[in-house]
């Protein structure tokens, strides 16, 4: 049995060659049709007395339910000297109790009946996701609805969850990842609400108070999308929903106003000094929002650059061809309400920082001067035209995204049109949306590494690094304190 | 229904949740005539189809001088094919054969002599390789597998390497699952595989990211020191030594040994017809000539007879780690194990399953330490049996604040160890993991993947059927099967305790 390579190449041959009479290469397969339409939200949507608006969708294959709602309030919406209110919320809504509730017992009880309760705060939207076997539905119910609308915020649990933050603070800055994605935030949009941090002071500033009082403003029926599924009967929910709703006077909270535009960074490179063997780089600027009509061309430029995975350039050239990193790309991040960043990144050991950067910055530059190919396009079209199906696996997440179109303002005819949208990009519109929103030259090139292994470079592209811009060198913030590290 | 063994069974819940009624999970399985298994879940729905195959190969199957093989080998089978990622495979096969052959003479430079070799020759050998690769690319149709999957809506395209297996996920459109069969059996039988030295790159790339993960130095010590012999020494990307010096021919034994149809299981779980998947299966898999059986590995893991302590600092939160040596999956004491860690570290009504933990929560060590005595900021256990070894482990940070020190800890874990151990733990304790057990397994068969993941792997290791008679051994267990496990297991020279402080530095 000891099989050579050769040996192993000629019976390749002779399986070729002499098949089995059956198609051999992809492309000699002929599927089926197959079609597939996506749910419209309106089928699902329905609004319960005061106003609450929810998506609904029954699906009694298995025993259990799952409800959620979508509340418009998340960290963004909290002032500077309050900031971390949004993760001590995360933690305490559920676990710091009701008026009638211990929240442990909250949480004991539903874990004795193997459901679950979590809340989770976000950038602009919270959720409070329910999942309990569908016998226990009432109970579930009862709970859900009581955290949602009386939380205490009761001091011990509240003091705890203070503590334990206070102590995360200390690893703010610990993974290269998240010190490059803090940072590079704050390159591209500055100082403000979208980038301020917690500190210790601002943590052990905020009281029960604030949490009620923000919990007054945003938590009221207009204000939250419902979403259910599973195993139950629309009407028999609406009477459930509509009992426990009974009585909550609707608000009209008013939202801070968020920045929009954002003054441009100092092209260059950004170095912040950590003593580790690989060099995390994020290459970019801001990017769009999903509302831009150029949205469809952009996807499909992105991936045939560096979102498409190993069909992508930029993983074919750094990752395939050269060997440099494991993971690498291009990415356009959406957020509600202003541009997303763009970046280009990376991660690679010290001495080849400098050679994957040029890399990646070549594959940015040839993306806008030549037109793609038609094989590329192939690719990416038929990507998304044929994984569409896959957005809709889990009814809970359908209900869940319709809440979410809804709640940020976009086209509810979104996935209607989605496929009629992906097919009319064109090579043409590909360069075109390349050269508008993909700008080498105003790019922020931020690493996250150990300077003078990463400046000196290697055979193939020696540094130092000011090759490829002015070197700005970050000093990071001691999240204890808010004040430069030492 | 003619060639396909239906199964049905049925699973029957207690009083506690009589009304979530009868859960029935219905796999159809086939065994191919060259010993591969076909395992179908049919699952109405969106008209896409999970296509799993896994493997009953991980780093356990690897030896000192390959470690990492397994993983290296995953990233392997996606360089191509006789017939797939290749223009010319004659050219490209001769080229190949001389990269091979001058890397060959490199390495003996390199890693055979003592003083690293002769610099001059290594710098010119490697000229003329680099000259081949640029040759080599272009019969090379990059990444080929890959688009074809891509461009016909491939979704959840990836693979995953273990310790005790290997899977190759893709999820297709229903029309399209004989694409993934035309190329999942191609590359079982004719890999090559291509771009193997600038793979090693990127994997040796994989292995520097964990390296960059505050703490990963310390715990690949710690697991390292608590199995002494058994292949559960290592990690699943292995030694940095092992993942440059490996060779090709390496790969080409290990692929021949483990990459054998009667080794392997194929799931598709979603919206099809079995009765027209199963011929393509036949048709596709069916043509793989069966391998040698395989033997299970040699080492088990020797009794201890001593305590072992670890002691490290670097930039990751002070922490304690406690590991005790148990039992494999399917030993009677496996099912008290699990529970037990879960009454310890049940994670409280939020994310995380039985084996979750963080601070809040509703096991015993969160209510004791984190919120009770207030000297812990997280504590988590967890019971866990795995093919061929157990471990009990508990993980917990003390209070910075309060200046608790992982010795203050240590301390407490052990009396809660030894309350266990004279008084057993309630009848609700053992209701609520009961319970929270059955309520999992309802929610697993929601996920058409997690349903192809955790059904393909049971079935490597003691069958699928296994997910369901370990929920009836849960069912089963007593206050007095804890207090005995309990007493057996945590003995001092049954254990490694692992203690980290944090310092800034490096």
């Amino acid at each position: 049995m000891k099989r050579t390579l050769t040996a192993v190449v000629l019976l390749g041959f002779v399986l070729i060659g002499f098949g089995f009479g059956q198609a051999q290469k992809p492309s000699d397969l002929k599927f089926p049709p197959l079609t597939f339409n996506p749910p419209d939200p309106a089928a699902y949507r329905t609004v319960y007395a005061g106003g609450l608006r929810a998506y609904v969708a029954e699906d009694r294959g298995l025993p259990i339910v799952t409800v959620s709602a979508l509340i418009h309030f998340g960290g963004l919406y909290v002032p500077q000297d309050k900031q971390g209110l949004d993760t001590l919320m995360s933690q305490t809504l559920i676990r710091g109790g009701t008026k009638t509730r211990d929240g442990a017992a909250i949480e004991e009880r539903l874990d004795f009946l193997g459901g679950s309760l979590s809340f989770n705060v976000g950038e602009r939207t919270s959720t409070l996701t329910l999942s309990v076997l569908s016998k226990d539905l009432d109970e579930g119910l009862d709970l859900f609805f009581d955290v949602l609308r009386n939380p205490a915020f009761q001091e011990a649990p509240l003091a705890l969850a203070k503590v334990r933050q206070v102590q995360g603070l200390r690893q703010a800055n610990d993974q290269p990842g998240s010190v490059l994605s803090r940072e590079f935030d704050k390159a591209l949009y500055g100082d403000g609400p979208l980038t301020w941090q917690a500190t210790k002071k601002t943590l052990e500033s905020i009281t029960a108070a604030d949490l009620k009082a923000v919990h007054a403003k945003y938590f009221y029926p207009k204000n939250i999308i419902l979403t259910a599924s599973g195993d139950f009967a629309k009407a028999a929910l609406k009477a459930k929903v509509e009992k426990r709703t009974a009585g909550w006077k609707s608000g009209a909270a008013s939202f801070p106003v968020l920045p929009k535009s954002f003054p441009a960074p100092e092209p260059g490179v950004y170095f912040i000094q950590k003593a580790i063997n690989q060099g995390y780089i994020n290459i970019g600027h801001l990017g769009i929002e999903d509302t831009n009509p150029d949205y469809f061309a952009v996807q499909v430029m992105n991936f045939i650059l560096g979102g498409g995975s190993f069909t992508s350039r930029i993983t074919m050239k750094v990752r395939s061809d050269e060997g440099l990193s494991y993971n690498q790309g291009s990415r356009f991040t959406y957020r509600w309400g202003f541009p997303g960043p763009f970046a280009g990144y990376v991660q690679t050991k010290s001495s080849t920082v400098g050679y994957a950067i040029s890399l990646i910055l070549a594959e940015m530059n040839r993306i806008r001067k030549e037109p793609v190919s038609d094989s590329e396009m192939d690719t990416a079209l038929n990507y998304y035209l044929d994984s569409f199906s896959s957005q809709f696996e889990m009814p809970q997440m359908i209900m869940s995204t319709f809440a979410n179109m809804e709640m940020t303002g976009r086209p509810m005819d979104y996935y209607k049109t989605y496929r009629a949208k992906i097919q009319a990009v064109t090579k043409a519109k590909v360069q075109e949306v390349a050269r508008k929103y993909i700008q080498p030259d105003k790019a922020v090139i931020m690493i996250v590494g150990d300077f003078d292994p990463c400046n000196k470079g290697g055979d193939k592209w020696p540094g130092p690094l000011d090759k490829l811009g002015k070197v700005h060198r970050v000093t990071l913030i001691d999240p204890m304190t808010g004040e430069p590290a030492k | 229904m003619k060639r396909t063994t239906a199964l049905v069974l049925a699973v029957f819940f207690l009083a506690a949740v009589a009304t979530a009624g009868e859960i029935t999970l219905n796999v159809q399985e086939h065994v191919l005539a060259n010993g591969m298994k076909i395992l179908m879940i049919p699952k109405p729905g969106v008209p896409r189809v999970v296509c799993h195959i896994y493997f009953n190969v991980g780093s356990i199957n690897e030896r000192p001088g390959i470690t990492g093989i397994a993983h290296v080998h995953e990233h392997m089978m996606f360089k191509g094919t006789q017939a797939m990622g290749v223009t010319d495979v004659e050219k490209d096969s001769a080229i190949d054969r001389q990269i091979d052959a001058l890397m060959g003479q490199i390495y003996r430079e390199k890693y055979w002599k003592t003083d690293g070799g002769d610099k001059a020759k290594i710098t010119d050998l490697q000229k003329q390789v680099d000259k081949l690769v640029a040759e080599e690319k272009a019969f090379i149709i990059k990444d080929d597998l890959w688009t074809h999957y891509m461009k016909n809506g491939g979704t959840g395209l990836n693979a995953s390497t273990g310790e005790e297996n290997t899977g190759y996920y893709v999820t297709l459109p229903a029309n399209k699952v004989e694409l993934q069969m035309m190329l999942e059996s191609d590359r079982l039988m004719n890999a090559v595989w291509r771009e193997f030295y600038s793979e090693k790159d990127v994997i040796m790339e994989e292995r520097r990211l964990s390296e960059n993960s505050p703490g990963y130095f310390f715990n690949e010590q710690v697991n390292a020191a608590f199995y002494a012999a058994s292949p559960y020494h290592w990690d699943v990307i292995g030694w940095m030594d092992d993942l440059k010096k490996m060779t090709k021919a390496d790969l080409a034994q290990f692929h021949d040994t483990f990459y054998v149809p009667n080794n392997a299981v194929a799931i598709y779980v979603g919206d099809f017809d079995p009765k027209v998947l199963l011929p393509l299966a036949e048709k596709y898999f069916g043509r793989i000539p069966k391998g040698p059986d395989l033997e299970p590995i040699r080492t088990s893991e020797p009794p201890q007879y001593s305590e072992k302590r670890l002691y490290g600092e670097g930039p990751a939160p002070t922490s304690l780690q406690m590991m005790f040596h148990t039992v494999p999956a399917g030993h009677p004491d496996a099912a008290p194990l699990q529970v037990l860690g879960s009454i310890f570290g049940s994670g409280g009504g939020m994310r995380g399953g039985p084996r979750g933990g963080g601070g809040g929560g509703t096991g015993r060590l969160a209510k004791a330490l984190v919120e009770g005595k207030q000297m812990a900021v997280s504590i988590s256990a967890s019971g866990r049996s795995q093919l061929y070894v157990g471990a009990f482990q508990f993980s917990a940070q003390p209070r910075a604040d309060k200046n608790v020190q992982p010795e203050d800890l240590e301390k407490e874990i052990w009396a809660e160890i030894d309350k266990v151990k004279k008084d057993g733990v309630t009848a609700d304790e053992l209701q609520k993991i009961k319970n929270r057990s059955e309520a999992g397994f309802i929610r697993s068969l929601q996920s058409a993947s997690g349903l192809a993941s955790s059904v393909g792997r049971a079935e490597l290791v003691r069958g699928w059927r296994s997910i369901l008679t370990d929920i009836e051994a849960i069912k089963k267990v007593t206050s007095d099967d804890i207090k005995r496990v309990a007493a057996k297991y945590f003995a001092k020279d049954n254990s490694l305790t692992a203690i980290y402080q944090r310092k800034m530095g490096r």
